[in-house]
């Protein structure tokens, strides 16, 4: 989705102080004690938290485990949606037969598979890494399948014309066309990934930022807890920038 | 035979094919297994949890809290989205802020949320509310920016405060996205509803499935699976179609 | 016309070809020659199935009575040899690809070596006026430009057969008839045999050796060919010249009946 076009120079200083106000509400209401220092810790007791955590290693390994999980859940889950979700999108046979029943299988919350991965792997990280594969696949699978669904039909008929191999179909008009589809399931299959891996690592106690934050909730130490989440929506935005600018770079194409 | 029926037919013949071949599995060699049963059993265990009331405690609670927390994001987003829509200078000002906070996962705030209120449905629907906020703002923002000029002309050359031009402009004149906006939330709401019950929160549909799991009852724990992707389903599809009802009364958003 | 249109075998033949779509008769059991290196332009009212008959010689639509034979062979499909330019050349170049990599697209499809597509890309993109333009994306291009793009790569398969489909139909009078003398001079040095789309009787007699009227609603009385009449004008065509010649305007008055109703 089209975000607002970049913020331009003058208004950079206003930004700031906006962000600047809402750092000076937040020292104010912990200070102010207007919510219990046991909720909200004030925002160099965070700062702090912060800077111990990742100097001294603990809070920078963690956060290492979430992001190599989420990573590598990403990754098993884009090769097998973009496979799976090609294979099937290239085919309106196999879409009449499968396309039903991914539908119904989309809403379904990926976290709802853990109890049955537990079943099968136990509380360990390969449970962890299967729900967040599973999870993540299939916004790629889907967003795939409807990017070789909807090929221009006027392309179709370029390639039939200049007697296009199968293969080079896939590769040279296909997949090209659906890849603004495949870059914005990618973009969501991140997201699912880095929510399911920290509840993963909430529910099977598996080192990572979301254990961290559990442990750091249970021992009543609200520095560490915030400090966990600054942690988490930084992972987050860098992930997503990342990716976008990554996605805008391939589709250069588009904006001439 | 009618086209519609054939579709639907093709649509079930896979799913069916599968649950027979697990039907044939979980009876034999899978007996003993922790992790899987027959889907007939699943289905009385289904039944089972319906008559006992069980079933409708957990659904009712889950539902509850997710709407509830769509509720009071939806209802955070709509002000704020809309005065940063229509005030470009407070929306360009605005999006550092936004684009900072946003990325925040919302199950990142389970534990937050637990150590303030405990478990139960606060907990779960404020982790909701923050779950759906942010989706909602971006999207009302901008349904706002997109309002015609020329009816926020009309509005002050009537010389209308501020919350009548909302009332009786803006919001209808934002009101189809508002519908597109909703069916996004609606299954976000359901989804970290369920997640935050399966982590944390002992009530509901994912602590119900949670429980089955760890009482080693796979026919109960596949039967909860099976209800919880057919609510999901279905409260998609009633937010679709209440969507594209709004739409061709209210004419297409964009 | 310097070639003169070659005998023997026509190059392509339809033999009692009829169309159905949507239970509608397109286009009654039609049978008629192209022969080799002719221009044929095919004139009509709307729903005539002028772009049906082009897209049943291209091999796009099956017909539902009689063959299309190409070289005395039947067509099954679209074929290398029978190239097809669409009216809506936007979304028959990939928007993704260079001009340069939309023709390579023509030489890949052929198998033809790397190192050889190069020089042909540059060779036919110079022939259509494009070299200027070899890097640019299909959406930096305009109207006028995006088309030559499209039959550039065309030219780069090297066809027998150029199908036109309505080409210049989405463009302004001054890129139209640029391109219209363009393309003329391009498939005379080709020695190519064209069938050519429009609903411009004009451009149908300016380009044409050999003008084909449809009817809409074919009936057994009046089948879908109403006229088929030879442009006999003398001399190489000029947009200003002939369009003055007498015979040019006889032809115009005697075919402008066709394309009412």
């Amino acid at each position: 989705m089209n975000r607002v076009n970049r913020v331009a120079w003058r208004d950079t200083v206003p930004s700031l102080l906006v962000l600047a106000a809402l750092l000076a509400l937040w020292w104010l209401a912990s200070h102010g004690q207007w919510v219990s220092r046991v909720f909200l810790p004030t925002p160099e007791a965070t700062l702090a938290s912060l800077r111990e955590g990742l100097a001294g290693g603990e809070l920078l390994q963690q956060t290492g485990q979430t992001v190599l999980r989420m990573l590598q859940g990403w990754l098993l889950a884009c090769v097998a949606g973009v496979a799976l979700g090609a294979l099937i999108g290239i085919s309106p046979a196999a879409r009449g037969w499968l396309q039903p029943m991914l539908e119904f299988v989309r809403p379904l919350p990926a976290s709802a598979v853990m109890p049955l991965a537990i079943s099968i792997f136990g509380l360990g990280p390969n449970m962890v890494l299967f729900v967040v594969a599973f999870g993540a696949m299939w916004p790629v699978l889907l967003a795939t399948l409807h990017g070789f669904a909807h090929v221009e039909p006027r392309l179709r008929e370029v390639a039939a014309a200049l007697q296009l191999p199968a293969l080079d179909f896939v590769r040279k008009v296909g997949l090209p066309s659906a890849l603004p589809d495949v870059l914005a399931g990618m973009r969501l299959s991140l997201t699912v990934s880095l929510i399911v891996a920290v509840v993963g690592e909430m529910i099977a106690s598996q080192p990572g930022l979301g254990q961290a934050v559990l442990l750091a909730a249970r021992s009543f130490r609200a520095s560490e807890l915030f400090a966990g989440i600054v942690l988490l929506g930084l992972v987050g935005f860098a992930a997503n920038a990342l990716l976008a600018a990554a996605e805008r770079r391939l589709l250069r194409w588009q904006r001439p | 035979m009618p086209p519609r029926l054939t579709v639907i037919l093709k649509g079930l013949a896979v799913p069916l094919l599968l649950l027979a071949a697990l039907e044939g599995y979980a009876r034999g060699p899978g007996r003993d297994s922790d992790a899987l049963a027959p889907p007939s059993k699943a289905l009385l265990a289904l039944g089972q949890a319906a008559a006992d009331g069980s079933l409708w405690g957990a659904t009712a609670f889950t539902l509850g809290s997710a709407a509830a927390g769509l509720a009071i994001g939806f209802a955070l987003a709509l002000l704020l989205g809309t005065w940063l829509g229509l005030s470009a200078r407070a929306g360009r000002w605005s999006f550092l802020t936004v684009e900072l906070l946003r990325p925040v996962p919302s199950v990142a705030l389970i534990p937050l949320a637990m150590l303030v209120f405990g478990f139960g449905a606060r907990m779960e629907f404020s982790v909701v509310a923050f779950a759906v906020f942010w989706p909602l703002l971006v999207l009302v923002q901008a349904a706002a920016r997109q309002v015609d000029p020329r009816l926020l002309e009309v509005a002050a050359a009537l010389q209308l405060g501020p919350a009548a031009r909302f009332a009786k402009i803006v919001l209808p004149a934002m009101l189809p996205r508002l519908f597109v906006a909703l069916r996004l939330a609606v299954a976000i709401a359901l989804v970290v509803a369920v997640t935050v019950e399966i982590a944390a929160n002992p009530h509901g549909m994912g602590y119900a499935i949670m429980l089955a799991q760890q009482s080693l009852d796979p026919a109960l724990m596949l039967a909860w699976l099976f209800w919880i992707a057919l609510v999901g389903f279905a409260v998609n599809a009633l937010a679709l179609w209440l969507q594209q009802r709004a739409a061709r009364r209210m004419g297409a958003a964009g | 016309m310097t070639v003169a249109p070659g005998g023997g075998e026509p190059i392509l033949r339809f033999d009692g070809v009829a169309i159905h779509l949507g239970g509608r008769e397109i286009l009654s059991p039609t049978t008629v020659d192209v022969r080799r290196g002719e221009f044929v332009c095919i004139i009509g009212p709307s729903g005539c199935g002028k772009t049906t008959l082009l897209r049943a010689a291209a091999g796009f639509v099956a017909p539902s009575a009689g063959r299309v034979l190409r070289n005395g062979q039947a067509v099954h499909g679209p074929s290398r040899e029978a190239a097809f330019v669409f009216q809506d050349y936007g979304r028959a170049l990939l928007p993704w690809r260079s001009v340069a990599g939309n023709v390579g697209l023509a030489l890949e499809a052929a198998g033809v070596p790397a190192a050889e597509r190069a020089p042909r890309i540059a060779q036919v993109l110079q022939t259509v006026g494009l070299a200027a333009h070899a890097g640019k994306f299909p959406l930096q291009l305009s109207g006028g430009m995006q088309q030559r793009a499209q039959i550039a790569r065309c030219l780069a398969q090297q066809p027998a057969l150029l199908m036109m489909d309505e080409p210049f139909g989405a463009l302004d009078a001054m890129t139209r008839e640029s391109l219209q003398d363009e393309v003329s001079r391009l498939v005379r040095e080709r020695g190519l045999t064209v069938l050519f789309v429009t609903h411009d009787l004009e451009e149908a007699i300016y380009l044409g050796d050999r003008v084909i009227a449809l009817r809409a609603n074919p009936t057994a009385a009046k089948p879908s060919v109403a006229a088929i009449v030879d442009i006999g004008i003398p001399g190489p065509r000029s947009q200003l010249e002939t369009k003055e010649h007498p015979e040019y305007l006889r032809l115009r008055r005697e075919l402008y009946q066709y394309l009412s109703h």
